[in-house]
C-alpha cells in the first residue's frame, strides 16, 4: 500500500533518518534502532530490538555488520549438541496471496507446519511450544497525545515512529511469557510487547524513556483496539506429533502490502528452530485500478471524480424531470 | 452488506452509508441547501478520516448542486458575470483552503480545526437562522410583511473601487467584496467539504443585496464550479478523495433530495428555516461536545494521508 507512496516521501524520510544520524552522533547519545531500520534492514528479519533506545553506539554505527552478526546467530541458534537429529520446523501458509477487492470483508490465514525429527510422543503432550507470528510491513507511524488547553482537548504532544509494524498478530500454544525469557522474545520481536515500534530519532532525543513507553503502550492498545494488533495464546494447535496449525483472522481494515508469517519451534525455553514464510496482500481488480489512478495521476483521477459526480447528478436530475412531468 | 473503500482503506458497510446519504440528501431537499456541512461530520463521526470525508465531501457536492444549478440557468436565474467573480475569488480560496488541509493535517491539527470551523460557522448561521425565523413567524402572525430588499439603501460596501455594473442582478458595485465573499466561501468549502451555499446566500442577500430570485441559481452555478476545483485540488494535494464513498453517498443523496423536496413544499418557509437552524445548532451542538468533554482515550495514532 505504502509502495506507490514511498515514492513521493522517500526523500524527506532520508532527510530526516539523515537528521537523525547527525543529531544523535553530535549530542553522543544512543540512537535508537530506528535509524538502523530506516535504512531498509527492517523488513529482512534482522532481529532487531524494538521501540527501546538501544544502549550501545554501535548499534548505529554499523547496522550492517551487526545485521549480518545476528543472521550468523539466528543459524546457530537451533544448534543445540545433541546425538540425536535436530528438530527443525517446517511451515507455510493456506493462502500465499490475499485478493482485496471492493468485496474484502476480512479473511483468515492458517499457518501450519511440521515438526521435523519430531520427540514429541503425542499431540497432547505439550512437548514442544510453537508460535506464530504473522507480520505487516513496517510502516511510519504518529501517536498523538491530547491535553486540555483552554477548555478543549486538543493534540499538543507526538511521537513520529518511523515504523510500525502496519499488523502484527502472534498465536502461540501457551502465554508466550511461559514459552520462553523476555531477552529471547525481544530479540526476536516476539509478542506485541517486543513489536519493532520504533521511535524517530528526534522523538527519542526529546522525550523520556518512561514518556515514551507510554506512547508505545497506547499505540499497541490503540492497534488492538483496531483489531490490527492481535494476540492469541493456546491458538496454534498440535493435530499430531509433529503437526501444527494456527489460524489467524486479517481484519478487514488489515493495511495493504506484504506480510511475513515467522514460525518459531521452542523447547523448555530455548528456541530450536524458525521458519519464515510470507503472504501477499494486494488490491486487485478495480480497488487496485482506482488505487493506483488515485495515487499515480492524481489530477486525472480529481477531474474524473468531477465527472463521475457530475454525470451522476445530471442523471438523477433528469429522472427526476422524468418524474416531475409524469 | 460491505464494500471496501480503496482511498479511505476500510470496509464499510454499504446500506448505513446509503442510509446517511439519503438521509442527508431528504435533508437539503427540504431546507434547499446543500448538505455539506451535514455530510461532512457524518462521515467523520462514522470512522471516516476527516482528510477523506472533505476530500469526498466536495465531490458529493459537485453531483448535488449541478442539476440545481441546470433547472436554475434554464429558468434565467443566474446572473453569470457575478458568478464568474466569485467564482474567481472561490478557486483562490480553494487552492488556499486545500493547502490549508494539507499543513494542518501534518500538523495533527486538522481535526481541531475542522471541529472549531464548524462550531463557530454553525453556531453562528444557526443562531442567526433561528432568531430570524423566530422573528419571521411572529411578523406572520402579526400580519405585517417586509421586503427582504430595500432598493437604494447603501452601506460602506458600495463605496469601494473597482466598480461593476451586473445587469441580471440589476447592481453597480465594486467587484471586491464578491471576490472576497468568494474566496471567503471557497476556502471554507475546501477545509470543511462543504459548498458554502449556507454562507454564500446570506452573504449575497444581506451584504451585496442581490435580488433573492437569483441568489439561489447565482450561489449554484459557482458552488458547481468552485466545488470542482476543489475536488481536484483534494485529490491531487492529499489523496482524499475516495470516488466509491461518494458514488455511494451522490446515488442516495439525489434520491434522497428528491422526496425532500417534495416533503418541503408542504411546509412554509418560516418554519422550515426554523427546523434548518435547530438542525444547524444540533450538529453544532455535537461537534462542540466532542472538544470540551474528556475523552476516553487520549492517545490517537495515524499514518499520514497522502506526502507526509
Amino acid at each position: 500500500m505504502k509502495r506507490v507512496r514511498s515514492l513521493t516521501f522517500r526523500r524527506p524520510l532520508a532527510c530526516l533518518i539523515g537528521a537523525g544520524l547527525m543529531a544523535a552522533l553530535w549530542a553522543g547519545l544512543p540512537a535508537s534502532d530506528a535509524v538502523a531500520q530506516g535504512t531498509g534492514k527492517a523488513e529482512t528479519g534482522g532481529q532487531a530490538q524494538p521501540g527501546k533506545a538501544s544502549p550501545t553506539p554501535s548499534d548505529w554505527r554499523d547496522p550492517l555488520r551487526k545485521f549480518a552478526q545476528r543472521k550468523k546467530k539466528d543459524e546457530r541458534l537451533p544448534a543445540k549438541a545433541d546425538q540425536q537429529p535436530k528438530e527443525v520446523v517446517e511451515a507455510d501458509v493456506s493462502t500465499r496471496t490475499i485478493a482485496v477487492t471492493s468485496a474484502f470483508t476480512g479473511t483468515e490465514i492458517v499457518v501450519f507446519g511440521s515438526v521435523v525429527n519430531s520427540r514429541q510422543p503425542s499431540a497432547e503432550a505439550g512437548y514442544y511450544d510453537v508460535i506464530v507470528v504473522l507480520e505487516g510491513m513496517p510502516t511510519p507511524l504518529l501517536a498523538r497525545r491530547k491535553s486540555n488547553v483552554a477548555g478543549l482537548w486538543v493534540n499538543t504532544e507526538s511521537v513520529a515512529y518511523e515504523s510500525a509494524p502496519s499488523y502484527y498478530a502472534i498465536a502461540s500454544t501457551r502465554p508466550i511469557e511461559e514459552i520462553a525469557d523476555e531477552p529471547l522474545l525481544q530479540r526476536h520481536a516476539i509478542g506485541l510487547d517486543f513489536a519493532r515500534l520504533a521511535p524517530a530519532a528526534q522523538s527519542v532525543l526529546e522525550i523520556e524513556p518512561a514518556e515514551l513507553k507510554t506512547y508505545k503502550d497506547a499505540v499497541i492498545r490503540l492497534k488492538q483496539k483496531e483489531g490490527v494488533f492481535i494476540k492469541a495464546d493456546y491458538a496454534v494447535i498440535f493435530i499430531g506429533k509433529s503437526l501444527f496449525r494456527a489460524a489467524i483472522s486479517l481484519p478487514a481494515n488489515v493495511p495493504v502490502g506484504p506480510l511475513t508469517a515467522r514460525v518459531y519451534l521452542f523447547r523448555e525455553g530455548d528456541l530450536l528452530s524458525s521458519f519464515q514464510s510470507r503472504v501477499r496482500l494486494e488490491r486487485e481488480g478495480v480497488e487496485l485500478w482506482l488505487y493506483r489512478f488515485a495515487m499515480k495521476q492524481p489530477v486525472l483521477y480529481g477531474f474524473f471524480a468531477v465527472l463521475l459526480a457530475v454525470v451522476a447528478g445530471l442523471l438523477a436530475s433528469a429522472a427526476f424531470r422524468r418524474r416531475d412531468t409524469a | 452488506m460491505h464494500i471496501y473503500l480503496p482511498i479511505a482503506e476500510m470496509s464499510v458497510n454499504v446500506l448505513l452509508f446509503l442510509g446517511m446519504g439519503a438521509a442527508v440528501g431528504f435533508l437539503s431537499g427540504l431546507f434547499g441547501v446543500g448538505g455539506g456541512f451535514l455530510m461532512t461530520p457524518l462521515l467523520i463521526f462514522s470512522g471516516i478520516p476527516s482528510a477523506v470525508a472533505v476530500g469526498t465531501g466536495a465531490a458529493q457536492v459537485v453531483a448535488s448542486s449541478v442539476s440545481g444549478a441546470m433547472a436554475q440557468y434554464r429558468r434565467n436565474n443566474v446572473d453569470i458575470k457575478l458568478g464568474a467573480v466569485l467564482l474567481i475569488g472561490g478557486i483562490v480560496g480553494s487552492v488556499i483552503g486545500v493547502k490549508m488541509v494539507r499543513i494542518l493535517n501534518l500538523a495533527g491539527q486538522f481535526d481541531l480545526f475542522i471541529a472549531l470551523a464548524y462550531v463557530t460557522f454553525l453556531g453562528v448561521i444557526g443562531t442567526l437562522m433561528l432568531i430570524e425565523s423566530i422573528h419571521a413567524i411572529q411578523r406572520t402572525r402579526s400580519g405585517t410583511s417586509r421586503a427582504l430588499r430595500q432598493s437604494g439603501q447603501h452601506n460602506w460596501i458600495h463605496r469601494l473601487p473597482l466598480k461593476m455594473r451586473f445587469h441580471r442582478s440589476k447592481l453597480y458595485i465594486s467587484a471586491i467584496p464578491p471576490l472576497m465573499i468568494g474566496a471567503f466561501v471557497g476556502f471554507l468549502g475546501a477545509i470543511m467539504g462543504a459548498g458554502g451555499g449556507f454562507i454564500m446566500v446570506p452573504a449575497m442577500i444581506y451584504l451585496l443585496r442581490v435580488p433573492t430570485n437569483v441568489v439561489v441559481g447565482t450561489s449554484l452555478f459557482q458552488t458547481v464550479f468552485v466545488s470542482a476545483v476543489t475536488t481536484v485540488m483534494q485529490a491531487s494535494e492529499n489523496y482524499s478523495v475516495d470516488v466509491v464513498l461518494g458514488l455511494i453517498l451522490i446515488v442516495s443523496g439525489v434520491i434522497g433530495a428528491q422526496y425532500g423536496a417534495a416533503a418541503g413544499a408542504r411546509l412554509k418557509g418560516e418554519q422550515l428555516r426554523l427546523l434548518l437552524a435547530a438542525l444547524v445548532l444540533l450538529v453544532c451542538f455535537r461537534i462542540g461536545w466532542d472538544l470540551v468533554v474528556t475523552p476516553s482515550e487520549l492517545f490517537s495514532i495515524s499514518k499520514t494521508f497522502g506526502v507526509p
